[in-house]
């Protein structure tokens, strides 16, 4: 480690006027970005690549960091106020966050995000600028075994996300592999239940599926209650916001799930294919596996949204380390930054740690920045974001149903995902009626092309001999791991049951 | 009255529309369509070459990422668009892929082709350690040892159907040759990293995806698959240098829909032609290690039409379509 370099790079970078100005210019668009669903982080940094030609390389870097980092923390807003994930990392942050907001604690939801996010973030950061080398040389042991396993292991956390019933839970997340089972199969392309309708052909579209659970069905519901009368369509919340950032009591509370929220982000960033959508619910598992109190989890506490927004913003610093070190990027913002790299004559991989450390450095103090910076934006946001919740129903369940159908359609252009949005919107309605958990749908549809793909090549590449598994030991360790965790899961899940029936006899008395 | 008023103006503007239709066009902004999504290389090559033709047409255009269906919604909406000049789009090499996968009905002849923008040649890349290992050098031993283990070398090539993928099955069409493609969902990147890893022996991908392990020295570029060297490995022989006449490559080009008055393509095509030598296109394309490789009408829809020959035959060759 150059702790010269390091300083000067860190100083150089912090103290350019125009730097600042770029990054902060970033974190507001990405953060706006990320709390609309249907924009993403990824189409943030797109559509501004054309804008930072005419830009020096770190200034660009800068400003296409700040987006990223802010999309990360814009997610958790639309998830928490309205249960729509502006951004798929932002999914398991409703878990905790809706319910959160529904008690009327909206603003105090927006601020553990935000803290949570920046502390995971810095974590990333940090990771990243000590461990980078290190952390490259695992990356590059991953190979199709190590990552089918890996979704095999992220797959065993279904059962703690999914509520009261583990059967239900996996209702959901088999009818989730089904829906990914939908267009062109992974390898040789055959046509997999699409009807002969076009559209079918390239599969569901994530993002719309995604609207449709959550945001469109709940939208629905609401309509039900305003209907059967168990709401007032002038319902509106009156929470105050007394401050921005969390108390010392609620930090006192979740620094546990921010730090380890934040390492679990940082090292499936990590992971070239591997990104934040996955880390956050293996962060969310993983804290409520090892919580004194798992009965709480999914009832609205902070522990919650820190484990899920710690991990979704360390995944930015994971997410650079093998673009920066191999040239692969972990994830699609990093594939758009990678491009942007190559344009400005710098070639990421193996050589940029020998011919262009000065630059590297000064990423690794960009990175730093666009934390800091979407810090800064969020404190200004919070009262602002928060005042949507303050609406009436009767005028917040139209403006949630036209915005998250906009954002269905933006994500393709395409009319056709209005349709899959509504689709789902009626499914995730009729499973929230039926008490099947929706979050397992999610997990499901994001892991399941990874399983297939993983699996698929593996087996053509053993001649079909599933047993030569048996060689790859960090995949064997992975698959122990998540056969454990499912044992695991099935006696915490028994405990909650006996807390909540212990609970309800107690209020009984 | 005020009806009457309102069909007497409706006329006059009708008519005054007509009459200005094709006299001198372009008089308003164009609608790009890009079949792939934003951030690509297609995207980044069409965004840029917009730019340039907006110098010479004096109208803004406005480029239209319409995704989804593998690239077959953006292909289509493009041959379905009004043929008023006002729409046109980027075509792509996966176009003659389409018909042969029953994906969609359109082929190069529901368009007309303006120009090709940019080829990006395959290269054939093979794990050093395993070239070592082995006794591969050069292009020539790689092709005997494939010769002498048949279906034993694993090539990468991005996801499937993909012009790399795709790419595999035209070299052992043309080679002779029988290897085993593997699919990469994730993109080049990650087949790159595949091949550096040992997990497969090599890729062939585009010469700028595999730069990163090749300068790294995990990899070992054999030929580049163009009839030009690659302005980034310029010590790379082609594969024709070293006595395969192997040509392989993704490509771009604009296209309008069919029934585009006369007129507005001559215009669209003269601006082309200019905006391919802007100065600020070719030193964008130089940076995103694209290659400008121009065709006019006539030559490019020549060579669309031995590409929809082509590319069948090396898709039989892969497995994606049946013979």
């Amino acid at each position: 480690m150059d702790w010269n370099l390091l300083f000067s790079s860190y100083s150089n970078v912090f103290l350019d006027p125009q730097v600042l100005l770029m990054t902060l210019l970033g974190a507001v668009g990405g953060v706006l970005l990320g709390a609309i669903p249907g924009m993403t982080a990824t189409m943030g940094v797109a559509l501004l690549i054309p804008f930072s030609f005419g830009m020096d390389l770190i200034p660009s870097i800068g400003l296409l960091l700040g987006i990223y980092c802010g999309g990360m923390y814009g997610g958790s807003i639309s998830a928490i106020l309205i249960h729509a994930p502006g951004t798929p990392s932002a999914a398991a942050t409703l878990l905790d966050g809706y319910p959160m907001a529904q008690k009327g604690e909206a603003g105090r939801a927006l601020s553990v995000a935000m803290f949570s996010s920046f502390c995971g973030g810095v974590i990333g950061a940090l990771i990243m600028t000590f461990l980078s080398p290190l952390v490259a040389k695992v990356a590059m042991k991953f190979t199709s075994a190590e990552m089918l396993m890996l979704a095999v292991f992220g797959l065993s956390v279904i059962i703690s996300i999914s509520g009261k019933s583990i059967s239900k839970g996996l209702i959901s997340a088999f009818f989730g592999m089904l829906l990914c089972t939908i267009g062109l199969d992974p390898t040789y392309s055959k046509q997999r239940f699409t009807f002969g309708v076009t559209s079918l052909k390239g599969g569901l579209s994530f993002i719309p599926v995604l609207i449709g659970l959550f945001a469109i069905a709940e939208v629905i519901a609401g309509v039900e209650r305003i209907i059967a009368g168990h709401e007032s369509a002038y319902a509106k919340s009156n929470e105050k916001i007394t401050r921005v950032l969390p108390d010392g009591k609620t930090i006192g509370q979740i620094w546990p799930n921010i730090f380890s929220g934040g390492i679990i982000g940082t090292f499936i960033g990590a992971i070239p294919g591997a990104g934040g959508d996955i880390a956050v619910f293996v962060s969310y598992a993983f804290n409520k596996g090892v919580s004194k109190h798992p009965e709480k989890w999914g009832t609205g506490i902070p522990n919650g949204v820190a484990a899920t927004e710690s991990a979704n913003n360390g995944c930015s610093g994971g997410a650079m380390i093998p673009l920066l070190s191999l040239g692969v990027p972990g994830d699609s913002v990093t594939a758009i930054l990678l491009g942007a790299f190559i344009m400005k004559g710098i070639q990421p991989g193996p050589m940029m740690y020998v011919s262009e450390l000065p630059t590297v450095y000064k990423v690794f103090a960009a990175l730093m920045l666009a934390n800091l910076a979407m810090l800064l934006v969020g404190c200004a946001g919070v009262r602002i974001f928060a005042k949507i919740v303050s609406l009436e129903k009767r005028m917040l369940y139209p403006i949630i149903l036209v915005v998250s159908l906009l954002g269905a359609f933006a994500i393709n252009k395409n009319v056709y995902d209005v349709g899959v949005c509504v689709f789902f919107g009626v499914i995730g309605w009729l499973m929230n009626k039926y008490e099947f958990p929706l979050s397992p749908i999610l997990l499901a549809l994001i892991l399941g092309p990874m399983c297939e793909q993983n699996f698929v090549r593996f087996m053509d590449l053993n001649q079909g001999n599933f047993g030569a598994i048996l060689n790859y030991p960090i995949a064997v360790g992975f698959f122990v791991v998540a056969v454990g965790v499912v044992i695991f899961s099935i006696f915490n899940q028994k405990k909650i049951e006996r807390r909540e029936k212990a609970n309800k006899a107690a209020a009984a008395e | 009255m005020k009806k009457l008023l309102a069909i007497l103006l409706a006329v006059v503007m009708v008519v005054c529309l007509s009459a200005t239709a094709f006299a001198d066009y372009p008089d308003k902004g164009i609608n790009v369509i890009c079949p792939w999504g934003a951030g690509g290389g297609t995207d980044n090559c069409l965004r840029a070459f917009c730019a340039a033709l907006e110098k010479q047409l004096g109208v803004t255009l406005t480029v239209d990422n319409l995704t989804g269906a593998g690239g077959v919604i953006g292909h289509e909406a493009i041959a379905d668009a009004e043929p008023d000049g006002y729409t046109f789009g980027m075509i792509t090499w996966e176009l003659p892929s389409y018909l042969p996968q029953d994906m969609s009905e359109y082929t190069y002849e529901s368009y007309i082709p303006l120009c090709r923008v940019n080829t990006d040649a395959s290269a054939i890349t093979v794990n050093t350690k395993w070239a070592a290992d082995n006794g591969v050098t050069d292009l020539a031993s790689f092709i005997a040892y494939c010769k002498d283990h048949p279906g034993e070398v694993t090539m990468g090539g991005s996801s499937s159907g993909s012009v790399w993928h795709v790419g595999g099955g035209y070299l052992m069409n043309a080679a002779g040759i029988d290897i085993k493609m593997i699919t990469y969902s994730d993109g080049a990147a990650s087949a790159a990293k595949a091949a550096a890893q040992g997990e497969i022996t090599g890729v062939t991908i585009s010469a700028a995806e595999a730069r990163s392990f090749v300068e790294a020295g995990d990899l070992t570029m054999l030929g580049i698959m163009s009839a030009e060297r690659n302005s980034v490995f310029p010590d790379v022989p082609t594969c024709q240098e070293e006595g395969y006449d192997l040509i392989w490559g993704t490509w771009r080009g604009l296209a309008l829909p069919l029934g585009t008055d006369e007129e507005v393509v001559k215009v669209l095509s003269d601006a082309c032609a200019a905006a391919i030598e802007d100065p600020d296109f070719v030193e964008f394309m130089k940076n995103a290690g694209q290659t400008i490789s121009y065709l006019n009408a006539e030559e490019y829809t020549e060579f669309l039409a031995q590409e929809t020959e082509n590319v069948p035959a090396a898709m039989v060759a892969v497995g994606l379509i049946e013979e």
